[in-house]
């Protein structure tokens, strides 16, 4: 559906995207997740057209659109500040695109009435000023106005980042529903990880304007491909020379001792499980946040963290000596 | 300190509470603050309502007959409203212009045409008319130059309508400059992204998305370049001639007779109506007409690349064109500053001419320096005193609630609806006799009421600023301060007003700054032994003027450039660099 050929993105003498090679499906939800200046938002942008690259070409549904004008390429976008008209009001908003299009009236109110019921706006808040509505309904005005165009693609720009998080939580189940049901292409940009992986079909994870990853939510998390990306999703722990000693001489999987390896903090356990390897901790100290508990462990000479979920009985008191397990399979070396 | 006197004996609670809240230390201030209210804000005003429609205690409309039988009285009227209705569009297309080659279109030198374009914030009035006509005028190096090349062209050209339009057209860019620019950069620039993405093509980006944004910003504009057109001063004066005189040096002029004072007056209060129903119209397009924008994360705006080549030369050429018309005055005047005065004569230049006598000259000898002490005296006094008004009227506003605080500041306000020849009659009317408001004084022909004209007109700039400083301290700082026991005035002394200092200084820096070559008010109020800056710039502008004189009117005028590019750098730039 989308291809980026050999993109490279210059800035006067600053290369922005050195060489991004990458293919998106058709109806796929894909997300660009990465740290701020890591290129995501100026690949998305250059997909839109707001942005040349200086070498490489980008097809949508194998036509070359590298060098087609931003409003011939049907690709709509929503901006992070939403960018709608403050001098407009809700439908004249949604409306711009189609009455720039010169489209009858009456098609036009027919098309903004639709769109405006499946993101549940209600015709009374058509006729307020953008400014009279919450966040929450100005990102939807936003989301309707790019959608009502009938994009063949739908870039978001970090949509959800001006909201508090109840209403990003929210927000972002009605966008992926939404998104399902209309089957549009959807590439979306953000830095929120949990964002990233609730949302997306595929992630791929920018870093240095280059992509480092690409694959679903739980390969990136559980098979990340590189340290870059084992320490951005998530948190973990690095093992050092003396766990992984210990985790060869119990484990057919042989770890290169040489380097440093990576496990999530909810994969160390402290109940027993069979074929695991045992490791011996000493409580540091806790964090406890009502759902889970954080334990800092003192394991051979370095720290491990774990997560452990609060059941309302055990807990693990400083200094006490807790028995831990690790499936050798969840360790990830580099 | 408070009162104590036996409030057990006092019935009423809400008296007594009252009481207790009484600062003695506050009366004689609140008496001075009242006593200068009337006497200087409302009386005057008033005493000229009474002196123009109340003959021998009758109303009487009679001098509506005279206004009408003056032939200049009724031309300046209408050049006034020609003049501002003609500046309304020319301001804006050269403001617009201004504004879009800085900030909008990708235009080379951009940073150097701006520093051209803002000269006006450092040189305006008659500063301004002068440097323009010495370019412009019969002897200018313009008109000499012209005149080489068209023999037949009347060196007397630059005079009229015509030369009072160009001289203010490119001297009131400075509101486009500042709140065009300023609307213009808070424009989110991903509004322009999303309608190009939408489709919409440059026009319709332009006069769909753009303009409306910036419509409230031009309305404002408008109506101040019209309000600047109606009390024009300096270039009709300078360059108006006989044939465009407007309101104000028409009030000028009649003022200085006894027998047309009266017409003076009712052209002044005619330019005071028109001043107050513009500004309340402004007041309701400001309530009502601003759009706040949805934008959490603003994107920047980025400049446009003009496409066609052609387009692209010819806004070049024109931007480079009107650099040169705002530079050009200044760069004369700095360079001839520096020559002796027979080159300003015959406009020649040459190395060896070159000479820093002019500025020895100025601080040297007391003749020449003595208007710019006059000037600074006077400047920076009543920046003082204007500054420590408006701290104590804060002050009271700020902590009080009420009728009292509520009255003080809106008289405070006063000034700012009435233009500045208003105000100088009312005071010329009002003083010119001993009044028992000011302890039986005469004060016109004093030292006195130029200081209290400078004193009026800077009030309600003054207090709108040291106020919003005021209202700006955090609340529980002063009540931190008292829990720990201190006095008001210590918490005054060493929390407030270190806090609202900055704010004071630049008030004191920006009124100082603008009053140091003030003619439009001085002219009616100084005294004749202490001319001020204005007046010999002014002076020095005439036909009959030394060409001594000329030469000093220059280095004047690099001084209090320099001077003005200090305070504005002192108060806004800082503030940008913050």
């Amino acid at each position: 559906m989308i291809e980026f050929r050999d993109i490279e993105i210059k800035f006067g003498n600053f290369t922005a995207i050195p060489n991004l090679n990458l293919m998106i499906r058709k109806g796929e939800f894909f997300t660009f997740l990465g740290p701020s200046g890591c290129g995501k938002t100026t690949t998305l942008r250059c997909l839109v057209g707001f942005i040349q690259p200086t070498k490489g070409s980008i097809c949508v549904e194998d036509r070359d659109i590298t060098n087609v004008p931003i409003e011939k390429r049907e690709i709509g976008i929503v901006f992070q500040s939403y960018a709608l008209f403050p001098t407009m009001n809700v439908f004249e908003n949604i409306a711009f695109g189609l009455k720039v299009a010169k489209l009858p009236k009456a098609e036009i109110r027919k098309k903004v009435l639709d769109i405006a019921k499946k993101i549940d706006l209600s015709e009374e808040q058509l006729l307020k000023n953008v400014s009279q509505l919450s966040g929450g309904q100005q990102q939807r005005v936003a989301l309707a106005r790019a959608m009502v165009m009938q994009p063949k693609i739908i870039c978001l720009d970090e949509p959800l980042s001006n909201l508090d998080a109840k209403l990003r939580v929210g927000l972002r189940g009605e966008l992926k529903k939404l998104q399902q049901d209309l089957g549009i292409t959807t590439l979306y940009v953000t830095h929120d990880q949990e964002e990233a992986l609730t949302l997306s079909d595929r992630v791929a994870i920018f870093n240095k304007g280059q992509i480092e990853q690409v694959g679903t939510p739980f390969e990136i998390y559980n098979k990340s491909a590189s340290r870059f990306v084992c320490d951005f999703i998530g948190d973990i722990n690095v093992l050092k020379r003396d766990i992984i000693r210990e985790i060869n001489a119990q484990s057919p999987r042989k770890l290169d001792e040489n380097k440093e390896a990576f496990i999530r903090l909810e994969t160390i356990f402290s109940e027993k499980k069979d074929g695991y390897v045992h490791l011996c901790g000493t409580v540091k100290d806790s964090e406890y946040d009502g759902v889970f508990t954080k334990y800092n462990f003192e394991v051979s000479g370095q720290t491990l963290r774990n997560i452990e979920k609060n059941d309302g009985i055990v807990v693990y008191e400083k200094g006490s000596q807790v028995d831990l397990y690790i499936n050798p399979a969840t360790v990830m070396q580099f | 300190m408070k009162t104590t006197i036996a409030l057990e004996q006092l019935k009423n609670p809400s008296l007594v509470e009252k009481l207790k809240t009484v600062k003695l230390g506050d009366i004689p201030i609140k008496i001075l603050l009242v006593w200068f209210v009337v006497a200087f804000l409302i009386f005057p005003n008033l005493n000229l309502l009474i002196s123009v429609f109340y003959k021998n205690g009758i109303f009487s409309t009679e001098v509506f007959g005279k206004l009408l039988s003056s032939a200049r009285a009724i031309r300046s009227l209408s050049n006034s409203f020609l003049l501002a209705v003609s500046l309304s569009i020319s301001v804006n297309i050269v403001g617009t212009l201004l504004v879009l080659f800085t900030e909008y279109f990708d235009i080379r030198g951009a940073k150097l045409l701006k520093a051209g374009y803002m000269t006006t914030l450092i040189y305006g009035g008659v500063v301004l008319a002068t440097g323009y006509k010495f370019i412009y005028g019969e002897n200018g190096v313009m008109t000499k130059l012209l005149v080489a090349i068209f023999p037949s062209l009347n060196p007397g050209w630059f005079t009229g309508y015509f030369a009072v339009i160009f001289i203010m057209t490119f001297a009131c860019t400075s509101n486009h400059i500042i709140f065009l620019t300023n609307a213009v950069r808070g424009i989110d620039y991903q509004l322009l992204e999303a309608a190009r993405n939408l489709g919409a093509s440059f026009r319709t980006i332009v006069f769909r998305i753009i303009v409306p944004l910036l419509k409230p910003t031009y309305l404002a504009v408008t109506i101040l370049i019209f309000l600047t057109g109606l009390s024009a001063m300096s270039a009709p004066l300078i360059v108006g001639g006989d044939t465009f005189q407007t309101i104000n040096p028409m009030i000028m002029t009649f003022a200085q007779s006894t027998y047309s004072r009266e017409i003076a007056a009712l052209l002044a209060i005619i330019l005071g109506i028109a001043t107050i129903l513009l500004l309340t119209v402004m007041n309701k397009l400001e309530k009502g007409g601003t759009y706040i924008s949805v934008a959490k994360t603003k994107a920047k705006m980025v400049k446009q690349k003009i496409t066609s080549p052609l387009a692209n030369m010819l806004a070049h050429g024109l931007a480079y064109v009107l650099f040169l018309i705002y530079a050009g005055p200044i760069v004369l005047v700095v360079i001839y500053s520096f020559t002796k005065s027979t080159n300003i004569t015959s406009g020649v230049l040459s190395a060896k001419d070159f000479t820093l006598g002019n500025y020895i000259t100025l601080f040297t000898q007391s003749n020449a320096f003595k208007p710019y002490l006059v000037s600074l005296l006077y400047a920076f006094l009543s920046a003082v005193i204007v500054a420590m008004i408006a701290i104590l009227v804060s002050r009271i506003i700020h902590k009080s609630r009420g009728l009292f605080p509520a009255l003080l500041e809106y008289s405070m306000l006063i000034p700012w609806l009435l233009p500045g020849s208003l105000i100088a009659i009312g005071l010329m009317i009002t003083y010119d006799a001993p009044k028992l408001l000011v302890f039986n004084k005469v004060l016109i022909g004093t030292t006195v009421i130029l200081l209290l004209g400078y004193i009026i007109v800077k009030l309600p700039f003054s207090l709108r600023m040291i106020k919003a400083a005021f209202f700006g301290v955090e609340g529980s700082l002063e009540e931190a301060a008292q829990s720990m026991g201190a006095s008001s005035f210590y918490i005054f002394r060493r929390v407030i007003l270190p806090l609202v200092l900055p704010a004071v200084l630049s008030v004191i820096v920006l009124n100082a700054n603008s009053l140091l070559s003030d003619y439009d008010l001085t002219v009616f109020l100084f005294h004749p032994l202490l001319q001020p800056l204005g007046i010999v710039i002014k002076a020095a502008s005439d036909e009959s003027a030394t060409v001594n004189a000329q030469a000093m009117s220059f280095v004047y005028a690099v001084i209090l450039m320099l001077m003005a590019a200090t305070a504005l750098y002192l108060t806004r730039g800082k503030e940008t660099s913050n």
